[in-house]
């Protein structure tokens, strides 16, 4: 329960509680907080009070100095005469663990003399005010910090639910750092990826979190060192903070506080969660269920790398690492998508390696697999970047050329053929047929790879160790 | 109640609405409604009637504040919506920036008029 809590307790609806339980009970009540400045007026209109503390408030300088004084030394409750002659009770508000505040509770009439039976009837009036008081301020507070734990449990339920029904990395990163500024009101929110050994800023809200966005950190930095060292959550300085790359500018609240959480999963250190917020903000619940929040993005990371790797491998072909048939169609209908939309040229090469079968019965699959390799190396050092190369099955291997016309498409073929024809391959000699087809805007996948099937076909004919174009 | 504070009120509503939908567009629903959950639990101890605010994802309904307004003719419409919305623009601020914060404002401040839209302080 944080300390400044009873600054939340709405002044005006507790000032009508307290003045109507003061009428009824015929004394005077007025209540501080917990750094002894003043929160409620008092209650009733007491002439000598009125007199030096004009308006309600304690503003009198011998008053102030007085409560702040007994305040100071009391540990559950005493009696104590102001500095002016007035009797009054003192009490300490909250629970034995967390004070919230102080309750004074006065008679409203200044009797010279008290005899005991009355000031022993004034002390028990006393007690059952304070009793009253401090359930009811408890209560309130519950009531307030439950609609926090509400708030903290709708967040986290919908980060949950993102992480069950599919793998949405920047959802939930954006939901996670969302949540902290919105519940937190934190100044700072952001969570960093482990890509190669250096954590990467990919999400980060609050007022400087535009300056954080694309930051690396490397691993090897001390830092990152001391806060991956464990799997508990490290505190920083601001000099610390600064210390990362990119930060040496950063300006921050030195009041704030700033926490790191690593992000642990089973395959390891997946990231960071950065947060900083001011001290107020965040009791040790909300602490505890921050480390949720933590746990929720590290399964999130590990659940995305995953994917990733898995994605990665469904379109891959393992032998050559090119993309396989299914990735090479996926490709080959966007490429022809792109042509007709911009009407740029595009072109397809087939290529079959010649009499493979006999290759690998004669020689074994293990050398089959070398040519294989090979010539996917072959076919990767004649293309640029932007062409595409994939297996399509056996010893069959599909080139893409967007933005190629007819002689860039002739030239690749032909300097495909001749690199596989002189490359030294183990055993025998070795050389591929191919077949061109320049795209459509009619073209569908199918019947563009068709076309270049038939074009190989038709080299095959000519006697292999060829090249023929599909006619247009 | 009279018709004055009921078009007060659903003037409001409609400003409301219309921060709702601006917001949206950067935040997604569910952060725009943790948001608004946000602000009124925070000014519910000073205004319990902002409880009363109704909102989903077919957004916002102030009805119960004006059905309120019979039982409760003093309370203060101006400076609780005004609060309400000051607060949620500090928020906002954090979450989408200052510059397209005050895109928001400008967009809403020719629709509506003067409103507490100063992202960068309360």
């Amino acid at each position: 329960m944080p300390a400044s809590l009873l600054l939340s307790v709405s002044l005006k609806y507790w000032q009508d509680f307290q003045d109507t339980l003061a009428k009824v009970m015929d004394a005077n009540i007025y209540i501080f907080d917990i750094n002894g400045g003043s929160f409620s007026r008092f209650s009733r209109e007491v002439e000598l009070c009125r007199k030096v503390n004009e308006g309600g408030k304690i503003c009198n300088e011998k008053c102030i100095r007085f409560y702040k004084d007994i305040f100071g030394s009391l540990e559950d409750k005493g009696t104590f005469t102001c500095p002016y002659g007035m009797r009054l009770y003192a009490y300490r508000l909250g629970t034995y663990a967390q004070n919230i505040g102080f309750l004074i509770i006065a008679p409203t009439r200044i009797s010279p003399r008290v005899d005991s039976e009355e000031e022993n009837t004034f002390v028990t009036k006393a007690h059952s005010i304070y009793q009253t008081i401090n359930e009811v301020l408890k209560a309130i507070l519950e009531k307030s910090l439950l609609g926090l734990r509400r708030l903290e449990l709708g967040s986290i339920y919908e980060i949950s639910r993102l992480l069950t029904s599919t793998v949405e990395l920047d959802k939930v990163m954006d939901l996670i750092t969302n949540s902290l500024i919105i519940i937190y009101k934190a100044e700072l929110a952001f969570v960093g990826l482990h890509e190669g050994g250096k954590i990467r800023i990919a999400q980060a809200k609050g007022d400087y979190g535009h300056l954080l966005i694309g930051k690396q950190w490397p691993m090897a930095q001390p830092l990152m060192e001391k806060f991956f060292s464990k799997v508990e959550p490290s505190f920083l300085s601001i000099d610390e903070l600064r210390t990362l790359p990119g930060l040496a500018d950063l300006k921050v609240d030195s009041a704030n506080k700033i926490m790191f959480y690593p992000l642990w999963s089973s395959v390891g250190a997946v990231g960071l969660l950065g947060i900083v917020f001011s001290p107020e903000s965040i009791d040790d619940s909300a602490a505890r269920n921050l480390q949720i929040y933590a746990n929720f993005a590290a399964i999130a990371l590990a659940n995305a790398k995953l994917v990733s790797r898995l994605e990665r491998e469904a379109e891959t072909d393992f032998l050559t690492g090119f993309f396989n048939k299914r990735a090479l169609r996926n490709i080959l209908a966007n490429e022809l998508e792109r042509k007709i939309r911009y009407g740029t040229p595009l072109a397809v090469i087939f290529l079959d390696i010649d009499n493979f079968k006999c290759y690998n019965d004669t020689f074994g699959h293990v050398a089959g697999d070398v040519v294989l390799q090979k010539t996917a190396e072959i076919i990767k050092n004649s293309i640029r970047t932007v062409d595409i190369a994939g297996r399509y099955g056996g010893e069959e291997f599909v080139i893409i050329l967007p933005g190629t016309k007819e002689e860039g498409a002739v030239a690749v073929a032909e300097r495909i053929r001749k690199s596989i024809e002189t490359y030294p391959f183990p055993h025998c000699k070795v050389t591929a047929s191919l077949g061109i087809a320049l795209a459509k805007n009619s073209d569908s996948v199918d019947s563009l790879l068709k076309r270049a099937d038939q074009s190989l076909y038709q080299a095959k004919k000519q006697g292999k160790n060829h090249f023929c174009l599909a006619p247009s | 109640m009279n018709g004055l504070v009921e078009k007060k009120i659903k003037r409001y509503e409609n400003l409301l609405g219309e921060i709702w939908t601006a917001s949206e567009k950067y935040l997604g629903t569910f952060s725009v409604k943790l948001l608004v959950e946000r602000v009124v639990w925070d000014l519910s101890q000073e205004y319990r009637e902002i409880e009363l605010l109704h909102f989903d994802e077919s957004g916002i309904s102030c009805a119960e504040i004006a059905a309120s307004m019979k039982k409760n003719p003093e309370l203060s419409v101006d400076d609780m919506f005004m609060k309400f919305i000051a607060r949620y623009v500090e928020i906002l601020a954090r979450l989408i920036g200052h510059e397209k914060t005050e895109k928001i404002a400008k967009k809403l401040n020719k629709e509506f008029g003067n409103i507490p839209f100063n992202s960068k302080e309360e």
